[in-house]
């Protein structure tokens, strides 16, 4: 076994990190605070080469591995960058322009991927509906071919960057009767007759992504646009786990990283009873708690990352107990921060309590924990 | 990164189990139960076998074997928490003390020995209580003799009604040494066993020292701050964590097994989200206290910066998970669970001294802090 990174890799963190630091985050409160997506610091990433790291360079990309794509996930989060940008990055590149690269074709990657890469173009993917979430075999969405043509019919909900993408990868069932074996993937540019995305949904925490519905009425798109054969669209979001269990966790982790760092600093400058607040043990365990939980959800993550990056298939019950784990047992140390902060960290000023609201998400949305909960069962 | 066992640590993880795999059940039954003179012949039979296998030289020897090291502990831990134990304090804390801090002639005399099994060794670090963070020691020597008279005593010696011979830490004037003593010195008492909560198959007892002579010959040390005091709680630690992770194990597997097949309305009781969810989380906390307890061997190995941070986290999470996982574990079981003499009842026993014992969980969580707070 060995835990060590290539220099390679933490010298590209620390650029990560610099530049969000001076890039991104001197908006990012102004942002959340308004619920406005920033398409400035969206377009920074691209920019940077964040949004494409992982794809070949001639489709704007890095070659980067996955375990790079996780310490840039990380570095995010470490710098301050809120949930809601994070959320949005991952959701476009690993949910949408993967899904494109992984198992498009030659003209769909050129297409689609250098402007996703660059941040030109806006990426969602569509598959929870309003009655289908985790019982992924019941979406109602139909697709139904009609001559060299798909028609979609139906409603997709809670969609990262559904109000501002140009292009949606979105699962649609094709087989009538059939359950998992019936979910096909398309293509859905923005502007497209029959394609409408919702209003955004106002949500308690990531406020600076945007989430809406999209609703299909008819909405006609050439059969080219079908990524990969009929039916094999529920492999293709098994996959995306691959990405959801290791790059999009890595944030969360880097968030708490951030959090930690504004913890100790306000130990050390609060002062009560004469003395600085870290003086205090009560204050000292919740910072010991952060950082133990830190520690423990960063392997789990890494694991996943390096596992990806063997070629390996994924192992579901270590994905399924590395998103377990930090879903559920970040919610404390999230609250162990704010409270640290007293009531400075009930105010928007002091950014704990916006990473307190972002984290409520992580149990709850790529699979809640009692989905995990249920996929461990299964295999164990 | 590498999150594959190597070949090297596999082996050796591999050979620990062989040795345990044929007729060890009721050996170490017995030495749950038996008394001090069963518990000594039982672990002096498996120190020999794990010697034999290379377990013992393990951390005594200048290459870097840390990751093979931390893999057969967990192993063995798994088989039998108490013979991990005693054979650690042997060999991880006592031999290590002699080959890191030891004189040429006290290697020489002491570490063929406890490379191949055939000592039991123990060092006697703790007083009043289990703090050697805040009180100074009070076990000290004196001038005369051939070297030097101790007085002193220690608590919770783990090893001690059994060991061959006793490494003391004290101080001569204001200097940390350690006085390696034998069974039968003069001077040197051996307090009653005490009855546990756990670990039943340790020996555990005070040690008192009145003028103790100890041979010059067998003193280490002087030194001149209290680093090598740390570096044995580092060590500890270690042992402790991997500890939780063999608990965890015998636990989940118990746990898992009797519920895929003991039946409550005709069907397994796993099926139950009750009970499955429960397993669901007991072997998320089993993964993640691994992958810490891993990372933090690791960094300690390679001196990290934040090694002995990490470690620290390792200690807190892997012992209080060690805890939760038995709990859950013995509530799956049931009234089976209750019941004396399953891995289950016993893991849950158990679980509290790896709280206590070594770096405790809240001077663990202090110490964390204190890193964290200088970090920033």
């Amino acid at each position: 076994m060995d835990f060590s990174f290539t220099e390679e890799q933490l010298m590209f963190k620390e650029q990560v990190m610099r530049f969000a630091t001076k890039e991104i985050v001197p908006r990012v409160q102004e942002h959340e605070l308004k619920g406005e997506f920033d398409f400035q610091s969206f377009r920074k990433l691209g920019e940077f080469g964040i949004l494409g790291l992982h794809f070949p360079e001639e489709l704007g990309g890095s070659n980067a591995d996955v375990m790079t794509s996780v310490l840039v996930g990380e570095a995010l989060g470490e710098a301050g960058v809120d949930g809601g940008l994070t959320l949005a990055y991952g959701a476009h590149t690993f949910l949408c322009a993967d899904t494109i690269f992984a198992h498009g074709t030659d003209t769909q990657r050129k297409k689609y991927i250098p402007k996703l890469s660059s941040g030109e173009w806006i990426g969602c993917m569509g598959l929870t509906e309003p009655g289908a979430g985790s019982d992924v075999a019941s979406l109602t969405t139909r697709a139904e071919k009609r001559g060299d043509t798909y028609v979609l019919n139906g409603n997709k909900m809670f969609i990262t960057n559904g109000p501002v993408s140009d292009v949606a990868v979105v699962y649609a069932k094709t087989g009538k009767d059939l359950k998992h074996a019936g979910i096909s993937t398309f293509i859905v540019e923005k502007g497209t007759k029959g394609f409408l995305p919702g209003s955004n949904l106002i949500k308690m925490g990531v406020r600076a992504s945007h989430t809406s519905e999209l609703i299909f009425e008819d909405c006609e798109i050439p059969e080219e646009n079908l990524i990969g054969k009929e039916g094999a669209g529920f492999m293709m979001a098994l996959q995306t786990v691959e990405w959801d269990r290791s790059a999009l966790l890595a944030p969360f982790i880097g968030g708490m990283t951030y959090v930690l760092k504004k913890c100790t600093r306000y130990a050390k400058e609060r002062y009560q009873f004469g003395r600085p607040i870290g003086k205090f043990q009560a204050i000292k365990h919740k910072l010991a708690d952060i950082t133990i939980f830190i520690e423990a959800a960063r392997t789990l993550c890494y694991r996943i990352a390096w596992c990806k990056d063997q070629g390996r298939p994924l192992n579901h019950l270590e994905a399924a107990a590395a998103k377990l784990f930090i879903g559920d047992w970040s919610l404390k140390p999230a609250n162990d921060a704010m409270v640290l902060h007293g009531g400075y960290g009930y105010c928007h000023e002091y950014e704990v309590e916006r990473y307190f609201r972002d984290s409520r998400l992580a149990p709850i949305g790529g699979g809640t924990s009692e989905i995990e909960k249920k996929i461990i069962c299964r295999l164990i | 990164m590498d999150f594959d066992y190597s070949e090297t640590e596999r082996d050796l993880s591999e050979k620990v189990k062989e040795i345990f795999a044929a007729d060890s059940k009721d050996s170490l039954v017995k030495l749950e139960s038996g008394d001090s003179n069963v518990l000594r012949s039982t672990v002096l039979k498996y120190l020999k076998a794990l010697g034999q296998v290379g377990y013992l030289a393990c951390g005594l020897e200048d290459k870097k074997d840390t990751m093979s090291l931390v893999t057969a502990q967990e192993s063995l831990a798994t088989i039998s928490p108490s013979l991990f134990l005693s054979v650690e304090v042997n060999a991880r804390i006592f031999g290590r003390l002699i080959a890191v801090y030891g004189t040429a002639d006290q290697k020489d005399q002491f570490l063929h020995d406890v490379k191949t099994g055939r000592l039991i060794g123990v060092v006697a670090l703790s007083e009043g209580g289990m703090n050697i963070v805040n009180e100074p020691l009070q076990t000290a020597g004196v001038q005369g003799g051939k070297g030097f008279f101790v007085n002193g005593g220690k608590d919770h010696v783990v090893n001690a009604p059994i060991a061959d011979w006793i490494a003391i830490a004290g101080k001569i004037e204001e200097h940390i040494v350690f006085f390696i003593i034998k069974k039968g010195s003069e001077g040197l008492f051996i307090g009653q066993r005490f009855s546990t909560m756990g670990y039943n198959g340790c020996a555990i007892s005070v040690i008192s020292l009145k003028n103790c002579s100890v041979h010059s010959k067998h003193v280490i040390g002087p030194f001149k701050d209290e680093e090598p005091l740390k570096t044995l709680r580092r060590w500890e630690d270690q042992v402790l964590t991997t500890g939780s992770l063999g608990l965890m194990n015998r636990c989940y597997s118990d746990a898992l097994s009797y519920a895929k097949t003991h039946k409550s309305g005709n069907k397994p009781i796993i099926a139950y989200q009750e009970v499955g969810f429960k397993l669901a989380e007991m072997l998320t906390l089993l993964q993640t206290a691994q992958l810490l307890a891993y990372r933090a061997a690791w960094m300690d190995e390679t001196k990290n910066k934040d090694a002995t941070v990490v470690a620290h986290c390792a200690k807190v999470f892997c012992t209080e998970s060690a805890e939760e996982v038995a709990s859950q574990a013995l509530q799956i079981l049931g009234g089976y669970g209750y019941i004396d003499g399953n891995p289950v009842e016993e893991g849950y026993r158990y679980a509290k001294y790896l709280q206590i014992a070594g770096t405790s969980t809240e001077i663990s969580r202090m110490k964390i802090a204190d890193g964290v707070l200088q970090m920033d």
